[in-house]
């Protein structure tokens, strides 16, 4: 009898273990009736509004329950949950290689079907098709937010010294040589982080270089060795104009120093602007775009999708997931989170814009802007890390090499179903934003 | 075990204890055996972490032996790895013959030097980043020291051993602890009778205490190379594998690389390799070092 009560014993150790984690890992069954709509976003700095605005949806929609979830790292997240099969409803992520991969392994549903679609500019739909590694009918973003990126100044010290915003690159180059001269820093690099190093990098080839290029070099027309030397060696002159040891302090570091007035501008993209003011609320921030060609009508801003919502494959409920955008898209809810983020809409219509975009309002109202190029990089290729490397002393001709054989290795899938294609439906073709 | 033992059917002793194995081995089955399995299939497809892919067959395999960033990320592993297995033994050794001797407040200073094994590594990672690129330029701008004066994780050529430095901080407290149970297995009568020999100083730790605590030395050095081959979290906190790409480590990259960018089935495959290297050296080792190992 003792011994039949010992295995008992032990079976039922081992069977309340496994049970254990089935209840963990099923975890949450949702109850009530109620429809549950997940939405994962990827934009840390935006929870509150985000929070605010779920209650505000379900107060108002009492038979859908929104959960927004906003972890950190939410794409590394977003793939991990993806392997396991626990998709969210609608994501919310940036129009970059991320979406590209999505889309690319058939995650993400066809909106073409949804109305507010048409109240989104058209050139931040362009970016998007831009982004399809191989095209695609049907449309899979709204794009929602865009971010502008070029240089942010430190208003006082301009004022203070009587400095200008330079419009070409001459003038930016006289400029820093003048700011030298007062001893003031010009920039504050971060290049710790090796991702800072793309700030510059897709200013400067937004002026330089079309903005199809990661296509046309698939599709074997062009070679990046051709496309960015020029590019190369603008960034490298950006450097000399840097603090001492610019490889030494990250993103934060430098955003405390920028804040502190420890230099006059910075290269990075208003997304810095929140975690600037959190060190110093009181700095006056204006930005410009980054003059990298010699005849100032030749600039053009960087601006791309920083935030567009996308419907995944397998969600219970599509409709309501629209309903859910709808609200997203009210011209009230629109305007309050480009004040809290200080982003760029990208609805038509008249929001304001924040004053630290202020240098950069004649673009974006003459629609004179292109995506980033680094959204076209396939983010396992690590560029970031290929230019850090570059700017620490590597040759050009070594850099741009190692660029061109890397690109051919990660991106090989893409060159097959890219010429796969073109065999099938004729040639691509390569559509540009202006 | 005797043959005729194991013929006989299992008695109740043996049945209870196999009873509490069984939930051991199906967790670890589930959470081991399984993911390996899953990962090694994964590792002949093109396989993102999501969505379709294909069988690509041993392209990924043939892929990692030209891959200059797996290459490197290697040759960092196993520098990082010999250094930083050679510091952490010979400085937890000296420690343990310290703490074993006959001191002042010993079991206070014991604990003392077992801290840095409590804290996290992130934690260590993200404290001694600020020490690097603060506190040592400014110590070393005021003393006129040019190497020290900038950062040494911005620097290619320093990044690394400022990684070893920090991981040998932290993992020096384990070993010593393990050093420290060794020196109390040798029986005092053993240096008694060799003190009448003669044998005093280093000739007494070289001829006895060292062949005597070998076994601890193999245990010590299997698992501090296993620990730096598998070195991340402090790469994670310090260096985020800059700069450059100098300081990647193997583990770094594929979760980097595996889990962050897509490619998913290549790390995998990554990963296998990287297991049987590490498997291999670990057997290596304990045969090796096993053949040295004297007994009382």
């Amino acid at each position: 009898m003792k011994q039949h009560l010992k295995h008992l014993l032990a079976l039922l150790l081992a069977a309340s273990m496994i049970l254990g984690m089935g209840v963990i890992t099923a975890g949450c069954t949702a109850d009530s009736g109620k429809v549950t709509i997940e939405l994962l976003e990827y934009k840390r700095e935006a929870v509150s509004i985000f929070q605010k605005m779920a209650a505000d949806f379900n107060k108002e929609n009492p038979d859908i329950n929104l959960v927004v979830s906003s972890p950190n790292d939410a794409v590394t997240v977003l793939k991990t949950r993806l392997i396991k099969n626990d998709a969210p409803d609608i994501i919310g992520i940036g129009g970059d290689s991320t979406y590209s991969n999505l889309l690319d392994a058939d995650m993400l549903e066809d909106i073409s079907s949804y109305k507010g679609l048409q109240s989104i500019k058209s050139v931040y739909k362009e970016m998007d098709k831009n982004l399809e590694l191989v095209p695609k009918a049907g449309t899979y973003a709204l794009p929602y937010a865009a971010n502008a990126s070029g240089v942010l100044y430190n208003r006082a010290i301009f004022k203070k010294y009587g400095w200008s915003i330079p419009t070409t690159w001459e003038e930016l180059i006289s400029l820093c040589k003048k700011m030298q001269a007062a001893k003031v820093t010009p920039f504050y690099f971060a290049l710790k982080d090796s991702w800072t190093s793309l700030a510059p990098w897709n200013a400067i080839a937004v002026d330089l270089v079309e903005p199809n290029i990661a296509q046309e070099v698939n599709l074997g027309r062009t070679t990046f060795t051709k496309a960015y030397s020029e590019v190369a060696d603008k960034e490298k002159e950006l450097t000399k104009y840097g603090q001492k040891d610019i490889f030494a302090y990250g993103y934060n570091d430098a955003c405390t120093a920028f804040a502190k007035g420890q230099s006059a501008m910075m290269l990075i993209g208003s997304y810095a602007v929140p975690q600037i003011k959190t060190v110093n609320a009181d700095i006056d921030i204006d930005s410009f775009v980054l003059p990298a060609s010699s005849s100032a009508t030749e600039n053009k801003l960087n601006s791309g999708n920083d935030l567009q919502f996308s419907i995944m494959k397998g969600t219970k409920d599509k409709a309501t997931c629209y309903r859910v955008l709808d609200y997203m898209l009210k011209d009230e809810n629109v305007q309050k989170y480009v004040d809290d983020q200080n982003a760029v809409s990208c609805k038509t219509g008249s929001f304001t814009l924040p004053s630290m975009l202020d240098g950069m309002k004649l673009y974006i109202q003459q629609n004179k802007m292109a995506d980033y190029q680094d959204h076209h990089y396939p983010s396992e290729m690590s560029a970031d890390a290929l230019i850090q490397t570059y700017l620490l002393g590597q040759s050009k001709a070594d850099f741009l090499q190692t660029f061109d054989t890397n690109w051919k290795r990660y991106n090989r899938d893409t060159i097959a179903k890219l010429k796969k294609y073109e065999t099938e439906h004729g040639s691509v073709s390569t559509s540009s934003v202006s | 075990m005797n043959r005729q033992k194991a013929k006989k059917p299992l008695g109740s002793r043996e049945r209870s204890y196999f009873f509490i194995l069984l939930p051991i081995l199906i967790l670890f089955f589930l959470f081991n055996t399984l993911p390996l399995i899953q990962g090694f299939l994964y590792s002949f497809t093109n396989f993102r972490g999501f969505g379709s892919y294909d069988w690509v067959g041993l392209r990924n395999y043939a892929d990692l032996f030209g891959d200059g960033r797996v290459g490197n990320s290697y040759r960092f592993t196993f520098l990082f790895a010999v250094v930083s297995t050679v510091l952490v033994n010979v400085v937890s050794l000296i420690l343990a013959l310290g703490l074993n001797s006959k001191i002042y407040a010993k079991s206070a200073l014991r604990g003392i030097y077992f801290v840095p094994n409590v804290l996290g590594g992130l934690v260590v990672g993200y404290i001694f980043s600020f020490f690097f690129t603060y506190i040592l330029p400014a110590i070393g701008t005021a003393l006129g020291i040019a190497d020290l004066s900038s950062s040494w994780l911005a620097r290619t050529d320093r990044a690394w051993f400022a990684i070893v430095l920090v991981a040998a901080w932290q993992s020096i407290a384990m070993n010593t602890l393990i050093y420290i149970s060794g020196l109390q297995t040798v029986p005092s009568d053993v240096y008694e009778a060799g003190a009448i020999d003669g044998a005093t100083g280093w000739k007494r730790f070289r001829s006895i205490t060292l062949p005597l605590i070998m076994p601890f030395v193999t245990v010590n050095l299997v698992l501090s190379m296993k620990n730096a081959l598998m070195v991340f979290d402090q790469i994670m906190s310090l260096t985020q594998g800059g700069p450059a790409q100098s300081t990647e480590s193997i583990s770094y990259l594929i979760y980097n690389n595996g889990m962050g960018g897509g490619q998913f089935g290549y790390q995998s495959a990554n990963a296998v390799v990287f297991f049987i290297v590490i498997v291999a050296i670990s057997v290596f080792q304990m045969k090796y070092l096993g053949s040295k190992e004297e007994q009382l």
